[in-house]
């Protein structure tokens, strides 16, 4: 198990997009595929793949009778309609000066920008804290395995209390929360901050129980055996290992988040995507376009902070 | 760190401990922006609304006496059910951009550096687009331009799956091992028959595992399409709080939460033979 960790590791540093939530793709793979074999000759993986099909020709049929045509789609009047929304962005047809064109409303775009990257900036560390906090009560070495101080029953409670947290934080997308939030708290940076950071704490938790399940326990042991204190293992035993690659994995949450953010904002009323929709509610199409320039560049450039801090981290 | 002061060599899972300086520095940094971050989002006196602690303690509360009347139940299983086809599909248009076009960009199929190259930065710039702009804000597009159809939700899905896919897939395949690849050759293999043979297997169990981590995601962005006005979950959640009946929006979340949590155990089972 110690060795999936570093090839994660090498996945990591040359395919971002890979490894953004889960730890299907955390695992480099050997070639070939063995499959045991189970009824009619198929193995469980042949009989995934083709519940996979039965399941995308079902989807086809049920949404055809939803009353989703495919040939919409191609539909002259479709493409009429993109490519008439296309000119509106680029502010053709219209007598005034396009958004994108004016001083002050760049200015007014990037604080905007500015807040919504506040907005990433404090979900990362709403999620990173959190998940920081907990994870040590989520993994299986640490509760009830190898490593653990508790009782067993003790353990298996703290594990499943704990994981069951992050299946829920996690299974629920950012906005639903952001739906939630903003019943309790006033809609704007932080309500939006809490949403993402809610779900993101669930991401977060499962990927760093993960790099704990995978530790080194040699290091561990030694502390413990020269009468090192639970915090003491914490510190010197656990997270030295822990912390390189899980903040790899923060800034890559941070990379996503920062996308994420721009629609969280629909709801919680600020940044970029609160603009988006007045905007495009009031038929702004060239603030619309300058929002999504603002927006490419402000991704652009956090990807770019990312990638040079995980240099650090690495 | 350890690393530095004890001699401890890491054991192979470690990436070697962080170096002192770097490690201060990166310190610096986050703290840095944690606090810009903090500092600048909270004034204390207008964070929570009036009553707004009262709806946290009725949404918490609701969270655990879910509305389990067999008339709710019934809606949120076929929203639930509504939500996983338009995954499916979606990850079906995914799966048709993202294969041919991964082929593609990978530049496996052509000889001549010229050629290649030129192929391998069109498509990748195509895929780049096509996964820069977030699915919420293609289903607004699709919408614009086709009206409120399923067919929207489901392009939105899959216009940005089929770009990571087709990344992945060409990343994948461009990582295979030359080895093998030269037997292919040696033996008279065209450049066709060594990514049939040869690249294809080799990226198999990444893809295949990936995959499902894509339809979990899949689902939730299908709940959540819903803010552009398509139906599933994400719409039996929101109507349900605009009528502040926080027990039947936590009766749908559940059943997200059980959709996602069942092609996650899926999917670990799969992952468990692919490894």
């Amino acid at each position: 198990m110690v060795r999936s960790g570093q090839k994660a590791a090498a996945v990591s540093s040359n395919q971002p997009e890979i490894r953004t939530d889960s730890p299907a793709q955390l695992r480099r793979v050997d070639p070939g595929l063995r499959d045991s074999r189970g009824p009619f000759g198929f193995g469980f993986i042949a009989w995934s793949l083709i519940a996979w099909v039965v399941l995308g020709i079902t989807a086809w049929v049920w949404i055809y009778y939803d009353g989703g045509r495919l040939e919409d789609v191609f539909s002259t009047d479709a493409w009429d309609g993109i490519s008439r929304f296309v000119q509106d962005l680029a502010g053709q047809g219209s007598k005034n000066t396009p958004a994108f064109a004016k001083a002050e409303d760049w200015i007014n775009t990037l604080k905007l920008a500015n807040e919504t990257l506040q907005m990433s900036v404090l979900a990362t560390a709403i999620a990173g804290v959190g998940a920081l906090i907990t994870i040590p009560f989520a993994a299986s070495n640490l509760t009830h395995g190898e490593l653990s101080r508790f009782t067993r029953l003790l353990g298996m409670v703290v594990f499943w209390v704990t994981r069951s947290s992050y299946i829920l934080t996690r299974a629920v997308p950012e906005l639903v929360w952001a739906l939630m939030i903003v019943f309790v708290l006033q809609a704007g940076v932080l309500a939006g901050a809490v949403a993402l950071g809610i779900h993101n704490f669930g991401v977060l938790g499962r990927l760093g129980a993960e790099i704990v399940e995978d530790i080194d326990t040699r290091p561990v042991r030694a502390l413990r055996s020269n009468g090192a204190g639970n915090v003491q293992v914490m510190f010197y035993g656990v997270l030295p290992q822990v912390l390189p690659q899980f903040i790899t994995f923060l800034l890559y949450r941070w990379e996503v988040i920062i996308r994420t953010t721009a629609v969280v904002g629909f709801v919680a009323a600020s940044g970029l995507g609160y603009q988006f929709r007045l905007d495009f509610a009031y038929f702004k199409y060239t603030d619309v376009a300058l929002l999504l320039i603002v927006y490419v560049i402000m991704v652009w450039i956090v990807d770019l902070t990312s990638a040079g801090l995980r240099r650090l981290a690495n | 760190m350890i690393g530095k002061r004890f001699k401890y060599t890491p054991g192979p899972g470690i990436r070697g401990a962080v170096s002192l300086e770097k490690r201060l520095v990166l310190t610096l940094i986050m703290l840095t922006a944690a606090i810009w971050a903090v500092a600048s989002t909270i004034r204390v006196d207008e964070l929570v609304h009036t009553g707004g602690r009262d709806a946290l303690v009725e949404i918490v509360s609701a969270a655990f006496t879910p509305d389990l009347g067999a008339g709710t139940i019934h809606l949120a299983a076929i929203a639930a059910f509504r939500t996983l086809m338009y995954a499916v599909a979606g990850m079906s248009v995914a799966l048709l951009l993202g294969i041919p076009m991964g082929i593609i960009a990978s530049g496996t199929l052509l000889q001549r550096p010229l050629a290649r190259y030129s192929v391998i930065a069109a498509t990748r710039g195509v895929l780049a687009a096509f996964r820069a702009v977030h699915e919420i804000v293609w289903a607004v597009l699709f919408v614009f331009a086709i009206g409120l159809s399923p067919v929207a939700g489901v392009l939105a899905i899959g216009i940005p799956y089929g770009g990571i896919l087709g990344r992945i897939i060409a990343d994948r395949i461009t990582d295979a091992p030359e080895r093998p690849l030269n037997a292919l050759r040696a033996s008279g293999a065209s450049s066709f028959q060594v990514l049939l043979y040869g690249r294809l297997p080799f990226a198999a169990p990444d893809l295949i595992s990936y995959l499902f981590y894509r339809l979990e995601c899949a689902v939730r962005a299908a709940a959540v399409l819903s803010f552009v006005g398509l139906g599933g979950l994400g719409f039996r959640i929101t109507i349900a709080l605009d009528d502040l009946k926080y027990e039947e929006a936590w009766t749908s979340i559940y059943a997200l939460v059980i959709l996602v949590t069942l092609i996650d155990l899926w999917s670990a089972q799969v992952r468990k033979r692919l490894l």
